[in-house]
């Protein structure tokens, strides 16, 4: 039995520097040293060889005019980077990205955690709605498509139902114009997301010990009571993740463009996301590798900022 | 009509919103994939695929004889066609014993991306079906076999504009035997004619009877539309307008006031409503998804269109009229490609040679309405014989039609390209600026683009 | 040694301790006002989600006669029939394809299950060193350009030697950075009182995963396991790099031929997508009872 005394001391050391009383919420120390390693090992390869590496073939190739199928990528120092900069497409893009999480963001980290309270208590049919509302996550694009544009549509159902009630006399140009679009976009996101956070919410809820609710009922605290002061702080770490997954996928937003704008980004390309600059640029035989892998690189820094954000928000509410 | 590109190209394009949508995670990004194999052939010194390309240098005849085990893939061919594709091997193999054939269909989704992988990974089939936009970026490295070299012949087996589908610019030889063809050929809802003030037995015979025909039928039914499509590279080659330059490094339509018009026409149109507000997203059901559900009165599509539309919508049958493309219309081609890579390279093109000839190729054409390469089969009297159908007038009219069909767009045009002026010019039609300022944007993108590449 | 192995019963029993066993719980009761109110929002909610859905299924019912594309949508066919679903099953080798899907769903559910919950385990509950690089690394995967990366997995899975094989479609997604991550939440969650004990009482970090951590998650795992699932049931463009041979095929490939080139009967494809979709119904059915398994149960059974 090989105990561990120098990462024990040393840790040991750290904390009391910090502060006397050990934390709570603090992982307690391993019994050998290789056991986190044993535990972790299997998960690093696969990240180190599916993920991490080929992502650092994107930032070499940034800096080159790589194409598809040539063996002659020229370095070309920064200048991928000078172009992305000077385009005033990529800020459209940009913008709209940030617009896009800062929308979902609220909506998609509150809203399903309600809907997780309304599909966690045991009714007759329960199980069925509990699937129903996840099915969204798993129709298909072009399905989708055809529902939205019976929605959304000049002749569509909402248009529809708006004139005859009066309220407009032309139709509302929820798929044309720059701003509506977006919004479209945004709301197709947050009709597809419910039921995918809803059950990460789900799980977190059957976490939570049922004594703190039994507790808190016996206080005489009503539903909305105990839902602010059990509920909330129960799934408190989970909103955490649930807020980060968001941000990331409003970000990287592709899908719901590409089907309301047909792949074309919009008049203008002003509906155009990060993600569907890529894709137009990398896209096809004779796409633009280089200047791809540049946009990728802007992405994943504008992905880092509201991740660490969040992040250090998690680390603050554990202490 | 629609943007010009090739029933598959388009239907392709547009499925990739569906792969895109359900894996939000891996979205299919092609160039972005490819990244990853620069980058491994750069660290392996040649991850298989990539190897010296051979602008210039034409390759030397094929030699050695026809046997051995060889792959074929074809797109989106079975189940349907796998008897009549299972025959053309086993005449082959009985005809070139030792040799065998392997049949690999892949799925119409996806094809450029799997074409893409096999090519960058060395695991190209002997055997392709490639369209001459795909098949161009691999000649270009030299991954396809350049079947002029020991076939002379070809100029006279098959059709002029089905042989230089598959000659490029700036590489020498051709690169894939010409396979099936089609075109477009126009479609009209004639109920919606009749109940729209317009005759269903006079459908517009030109552009100009189009335009007057889709402000008719806007003034009678200001919900009903005739027309739902917007301009692309390819009406600017059908309205004279010179597209590329002849060396093919720039592009010229912007600077050709006829372009102008012809945007200022189509944005004209648009804002006094005679065409849906979606066509601004070049429909994002498609013009003919419109068409079937009976929103719009006009698609065009190929001799076999017909048979989608009545299948999804049976109220349509007899309901719809066939016209002959308005212009030029537009020549869609399938070849047959070679991979220089085979280690059966005699046995390869043996196989891509007989598998179009036109007694295989007449034989397919029989089963559905496509339409052979080989000059031979321009005298079967079946492609000109009408049956009295929709379905058979359209076959007759798109037979016709490809005498005179071209290709329309250029293969140096990529999907930024495209992209990028179908934007502009969805912004002109919206009128938020003027038809002069777009091309010129569009132009000016396009030619830093083509530079670049 | 023996300092560090606790007897397992023992756990089980303190696991049992700190967790009250299932009892009626008072706040459970509800009011008949609230029952209604419940099922009034559920249907609401219910019918904002399930458009496509029904669409789908309304369409592989419709008859050979019946407009697929209308106007306004319509959803109960007025000819209804099976007969798509028989055309299905004639057209490609259904029972084939979802079997090749299980495999791989298999392969990647019990994967992720596997090593993200050991990953998220040893992130959560245990200190070394190296800890926070590894967290960091974890995230930061999570917003790694992925649109780079698909040709670059091929080539690794080719020089495996496992190209065209089922084994090669799966082994990528056999572990999730989203699945460890929500397992490190999950484990987290858990109050370290209990831990502690579990520590002085000498545990070591394997009963302690055993023991009292893990029946504590067990909601988070059923959630890894259907997102696994899904994930690997869904894909479409992995499978279709790495699959050659027609008869390995799993199901969202197979489908595509019900799309052929010169044929587009929406009725049968949309009889596809509903065969599709039974298998991730059933799982998600299944496992969704677990999302509560974990707090009321408690502890191990014996």
């Amino acid at each position: 039995m090989t105990t561990v005394p120098t990462t024990a001391t040393s840790t040991a050391g750290r904390k009391v520097g910090r502060s006397a009383v050990p934390r709570p919420r603090r992982p307690v120390k391993a019994g050998r040293l290789f056991t986190p390693w044993l535990l972790v090992v299997p998960a690093l390869i696969w990240l180190v060889v599916f993920s991490l590496w080929p992502s650092i073939n994107t930032v070499f190739l940034s800096f080159t005019d790589a194409r598809p199928l040539s063996s002659e990528a020229a370095f070309i120092g920064t200048e991928n980077f000078r172009t992305l900069l000077a385009d005033p497409q990529v800020w459209t893009a940009l913008l709209n990205s940030v617009i896009y999480m800062a929308i979902c963001l609220p909506v998609l980290t509150v809203v399903p955690l309600l809907l997780a309270v309304l599909v966690e208590k045991k009714l007759p049919g329960i199980t069925f709605f509990r699937t129903a509302f996840y099915t969204p996550v798993i129709a298909s694009a072009v399905v989708v498509g055809l529902i939205w544009s019976w929605m959304l549509d000049d002749r569509g159902a909402i248009n529809g139902m708006a004139k005859s009630l009066g309220f407009v006399s032309e139709s509302i140009p929820f798929l044309t114009d720059r701003w509506l679009l977006l919004i479209s976009a945004i709301s197709l996101t947050i009709w597809k997301g419910l039921g995918y956070y809803m059950i990460i919410y789900l799980a977190a809820l059957g976490n939570i010990g049922k004594e703190l609710h039994e507790a808190a009922a016996l206080d005489g605290a009503g539903a909305a009571r105990r839902f602010w002061s059990v509920t909330m702080p129960g799934v408190r770490g989970t909103m955490i993740l649930v807020g980060i997954l968001v941000c990331v996928s409003a970000l990287r937003v592709f899908s719901e463009l590409f089907i309301l704008t047909n792949g074309t980004g919009g008049p203008g390309g002003e509906d155009n996301s990060l993600v569907m600059l890529i894709q137009q640029y990398a896209r096809g035989f004779s796409g633009n590798l280089g200047y791809a892998s540049a946009l990728s690189l802007l992405l994943f820094l504008v992905t880092l900022v509201p991740m660490l954000v969040l992040a250090r928000l998690n680390r603050k509410g554990a202490q | 009509m629609q943007s010009l590109t090739s029933r598959r190209t388009s239907r392709t394009a547009s499925r990739t919103a569906s792969s895109g949508a359900t894996r939000r995670s891996r979205v299919a990004l092609l160039g972005g994939a490819l990244a990853a194999v620069l980058a491994t052939a750069a660290c392996t010194g040649g991850g298989g695929g990539s190897s010296s390309p051979t602008q210039g240098a034409s390759q030397a005849p094929v030699s050695g004889s026809v046997t051995g085990e060889i792959t074929l893939q074809t797109w989106a061919l079975t189940p349907k066609f796998t008897d009549y594709l299972n025959g053309v091997i086993t005449d082959f193999q009985s005809a070139h014993p030792g040799a065998t054939v392997k049949l690999v269909d892949q799925p119409g989704d996806g094809y450029s991306e799997k074409v893409l992988t096999q090519a960058g990974s060395g695991t190209l089939p002997d055997v392709v079906n490639l369209p001459p936009d795909i098949a161009y970026p691999l000649a270009k490295n030299g991954l396809l076999q350049d079947v002029s070299a020991s076939d002379s012949t070809l100029d006279a087996t098959y059709v002029k504009g089905a042989v230089d589908a598959y000659r490029y610019k700036g590489v020498t030889g051709v690169f894939g035997y010409p396979w099936y063809l089609n075109t477009d050929v126009d479609y009209w809802n004639k109920t919606m004619f009749s109940k729209c003030g317009l005759d269903p037995a006079k459908p517009p015979a030109t552009t100009d009877e189009l335009f007057t025909q889709a402000a008719t039928m806007h003034q009678k039914c200001p919900d009903d539309y005739l027309m739902s499509r917007k301009p692309g590279l390819g009406d600017f080659t059908l309205a004279g307008v010179g597209v590329l330059n002849n060396d093919g490094t720039k592009f010229t339509f912007a600077d050709d006031p006829k372009a102008v018009d012809l945007i200022q026409r189509y944005a004209t149109a648009f804002q006094g409503k005679l065409m849906p507000s979606s066509v601004l997203n070049s429909d994002y059901l498609g013009n003919s998804t419109l068409f079937t559900q009976g929103k719009v009165a006009w698609t065009t599509g190929g001799a076999t269109s017909l048979a989608d539309f009545e299948k999804n919508n049976p109220s349509l049958k007899n309901n719809v009229a066939v016209t002959p493309a308005l212009d030029i219309p537009p020549l869609y081609i399938q070849g047959i490609s070679v991979s220089s890579k085979s280690k059966n390279l005699a046995t390869a093109q043996a196989f891509a040679q007989f598998l179009t000839n036109a007694k295989n190729q007449e034989a397919f054409a029989h089963l559905v309405n496509i339409f052979p390469s080989t000059v031979s089969s321009q005298s079967d009297p079946f492609f000109s014989q009408d049956d009295g159908t929709a379905q058979g007038k359209a076959k007759v009219l798109a037979n016709e039609a490809l005498k005179t069909a071209k290709s329309l767009t250029p293969v140096e045009a990529n999907a930024a390209m495209t992209t990028f002026l179908d934007q502009q010019i969805a912004l002109a039609m919206k009128g938020d600026t003027t038809p002069q300022q777009a091309l010129k944007t569009a132009q000016d993108k396009m030619n830093s683009l083509l530079a670049n590449s | 040694m023996s300092t560090t192995v606790a007897d397992p019963a023992s756990l089980a029993e303190f696991g049992r301790a700190t967790r009250p066993r299932r009892r009626r719980a008072p706040w459970g009761e509800m009011s008949t006002r609230e029952k209604v109110l419940r099922y009034v929002l559920l249907v609401i909610v219910l019918l904002i989600t399930v458009g496509p859905f029904l669409w789908q299924l309304s369409t592989s019912l419709k008859g050979p006669g019946e407009d697929i594309y209308t106007a306004t949508p319509t959803f109960i066919p007025s000819e209804p029939t099976l007969q798509n679903y028989f055309s299905v099953a004639d057209a490609i080798p259904v029972w084939r394809y979802i079997g090749n899907s299980l495999l791989v769903a298999a392969i990647d559910v019990i994967g992720n299950i596997l090593f993200a919950t050991l990953a998220g385990f040893a992130l959560a509950r245990l200190r070394w060193r190296g800890r926070a690089l590894v967290m960091g690394l974890f995230v930061a995967t999570l917003v790694l350009p992925g649109e780079s990366t698909i040709i670059s997995q091929f080539l690794t899975i080719k020089s495996l030697g496992l190209a065209d094989t089922l084994l090669g479609v799966a082994l990528p997604g056999m572990i999730g950075t989203l699945n460890v991550l929500l397992m490190y939440n999950a484990f987290r969650q858990i109050p370290d009182e209990i831990d502690q004990a579990a520590v002085v009482d000498g545990a070591n970090a394997w009963q302690r995963l055993r023991y009292v951590c893990l029946p504590a998650v067990y909601g988070t795992i059923a959630v890894v396991a259907i997102f696994a699932f899904i994930g690997a049931w869904d894909d479409f463009l992995w499978p279709l790099i790495v699959l050659q041979s027609p008869d390995k095929l799993t199901l969202t490939v197979g489908l595509q031929y019900l799309q052929g080139t010169f044929s587009n009967d929406q009725r049968l494809i949309a009889a596809g997508t509903m065969i599709a979709f039974v298998p991730i119904a059933l799982f998600f059915g299944a496992l969704q009872r677990y999302f509560f398994r974990g707090v009321e149960e408690g502890g191990v059974k014996g």
